[in-house]
């Protein structure tokens, strides 16, 4: 096989490997795209939502629970984050969201103000859970996995 | 040698506990070494899960406590560094074996996978991953080498070996093997020389056989998972946000559990180069995402940034050798994209056939399997996209170096 021949291969299979190799990226491309642009489009339409929303959604789609409004409770009533209440394994609990921790400890103080709550509260970053009993390791954890 | 000493480090600071299935993982092992049975399904969470790295972990384990060394789980630890160590070197040769002049090439897909953070991750847990992927990674190194010469009954029974025993680590692993399988059964069809082949065939289904009859007469089925499917079909088990990834945006800012939780793609991408789950370097326990240290959050959020250009070289990658093996007829190449294809495939089909309200099922380290092939494809891409002339070796050079220096604060423990 004479050098030229050689060369003419090698040059061949430089050109395959080259089209090949756009084509792969090519694609890759179009598919990140595509999945950027359904993001950007469902951002665009959507507001974001609260952390109130997010644990809303989380309770009743992943957990299946029944969401209430919370009433006759003043202190939930005053998160700047919104409230709901829930019963989670039987157990009765009134969520609330804070927007900061000086928050968190005025509704942990509030709650507090007439007797010791106990661990019947339960604070958890900016959530703060009200138990109408004192919670199990699972009931509290159901209200973890949707804390945001 | 870096790449050895930063495993290395990882496994031995590693909060094994903090691992996937930790508690579970060590009963398994505690049970398969000590009592010489597997466990039953009230014993460990991961019956489901084949035997071999737990029994290795397990008796590594006895051995180090009996002679006084303590820490039962630190040696299950280092074996899945070993192995995640044996996967980089894999990724290298492989790509050697398949372009065997091209230097740029073998360190670029050594690179690639070695500075994965899913495989460094995973390779300091006490978990059977990396050990899995590691026996698959190179039983197809041997099928291409056959493949690329020809197969003899002994690269044969050493191919059917590895990848059986990668079957008997993780079941990621059979996807590969029936990749392997029908490549080999074309070759010997071609030159009718069939006796390679069925000794690939007999030695994996001699190693593998014994788990898949044991799961299928005790669990009912030879893939039983550890919970039954939810019934209905298979098309209603996820909702659309888990194949629209509608949080992908939010997730590249925020790329912490649980936002995004359940949506494939972003739940994938976020925990391959982050920590979705929180479970690496982030103060233990998990607290809610928007009170983590600040400092967490941003060094997870640059990780989904840095791994935007590797991750679409990985697919144009996968994407560019299926074409090339197709145009060429070159079956050994054709092993890479259609393992990644089919890995992918049976993965897809379990996360969907098992949904999870809190998105286990969603995790990179089940995917690590496709990362030899991906790493060799992305770096088959720079080498042939890459002028030849001037600067570009070195700028080539810089570039990774600035992919693996940007990660090194994420990575190293």
């Amino acid at each position: 096989m004479t050098r030229g021949r050689v060369d003419g291969l090698v040059g061949a299979s430089r050109v395959d490997e080259r089209r090949a190799a756009r084509l792969g990226l090519s694609a890759a491309a179009v598919v990140v795209l595509v999945q950027l642009g359904v993001g950007a489009a469902w951002s665009l339409r959507n507001d974001d939502p609260t952390e109130l929303d997010l644990t809303r959604q989380c309770l009743e789609r992943d957990k299946g629970l029944t969401i209430e409004a919370t009433t006759e409770d003043s202190v939930a009533a005053s998160a700047s984050g919104g409230t709901l209440r829930t019963v989670v394994e039987g157990g009765l609990v009134t969520v609330s969201v804070a927007g900061s921790h000086a928050e968190v400890e005025r509704l942990r103080a509030a709650y507090a103000t007439h007797d010791d709550p106990g661990r019947r509260l339960d604070v958890h970053g900016r959530y703060v859970f009200f138990w109408l009993r004192e919670p199990r390791r699972g009931q509290r954890q159901v209200t973890y996995d949707c804390a945001y | 040698m870096a790449d050895a000493v930063l495993l290395a480090w990882n496994a031995w600071h590693y909060d094994w506990l903090r691992g996937y299935d930790a508690f579970a993982n060590a009963r398994y092992a505690e049970i398969v070494s000590t009592d010489y049975r597997l466990p039953s399904d009230a014993e460990s969470g991961v019956w489901h899960s084949p035997p071999l790295w737990f029994a290795l972990a397990g008796a590594l384990g006895r051995v180090t406590t009996a002679i006084g060394w303590g820490h039962a789980q630190r040696p299950g630890q280092l074996l899945a560094a070993a192995a995640g160590l044996t996967v980089c070197a894999l990724a290298f040769l492989l790509a050697r074996a398949l372009w065997p002049e091209r230097r740029v090439l073998h360190l670029v897909a050594l690179i690639l996978v070695a500075a994965s953070p899913a495989l460094v991750r995973a390779s300091a847990m006490y978990h059977p991953e990396t050990l899995a992927v590691a026996l698959a990674t190179a039983g197809v190194l041997v099928a291409v080498r056959a493949l690329s010469t020809r197969w003899t009954v002994a690269s044969a029974v050493a191919c059917g070996a590895l990848l059986g025993l990668a079957c008997l680590t993780r079941a990621w692993a059979l996807p590969v093997l029936v990749v392997v399988a029908v490549a080999a059964a074309l070759d010997a069809g071609r030159r009718r020389h069939w006796l390679p082949v069925a000794a690939l065939a007999a030695v994996a289904l001699a190693l593998l056989a014994p788990w898949l009859v044991n799961q299928q007469v005790a669990h009912g089925s030879a893939l039983a998972f550890n919970r039954r499917p939810p019934a209905g079909s298979l098309l209603e088990r996820r909702p659309t946000s888990f194949y629209l990834g509608l949080h992908t945006l939010r997730s590249a800012e925020h790329p912490i559990t649980p936002l995004a939780r359940n949506e494939l793609v972003p739940h994938l991408y976020a925990d391959w180069w982050g920590d979705w789950a929180l479970t690496w370097d982030s103060p233990p326990p998990p607290a809610p995402a928007e009170l983590l240290p600040s400092a967490v959050v941003s060094e997870r959020a640059r990780q989904m940034l840095v791994g935007i250009v590797p991750s679409v070289l990985a697919l144009a990658g996968l994407l560019a050798l299926a074409i090339l093996a197709t145009t060429r007829r070159w079956a050994a190449l054709a092993i890479l994209p259609l393992s990644g294809l089919a890995v992918v495939t049976a993965y897809v089909l379990f996360a969907v056939r098992y949904p999870s309200t809190d998105g286990d099922t969603i995790k990179g380290t089940y995917l690590l399997m496709i990362l030899p092939a991906a790493g060799v494809g992305a770096a088959f891409v720079v080498d042939v996209l890459r002028p030849r002339r001037g600067l570009w070796v070195p700028v080539t050079g810089v570039a990774l170096a600035v992919f693996v220096a940007a990660q090194l604060p994420f990575l190293i423990l």
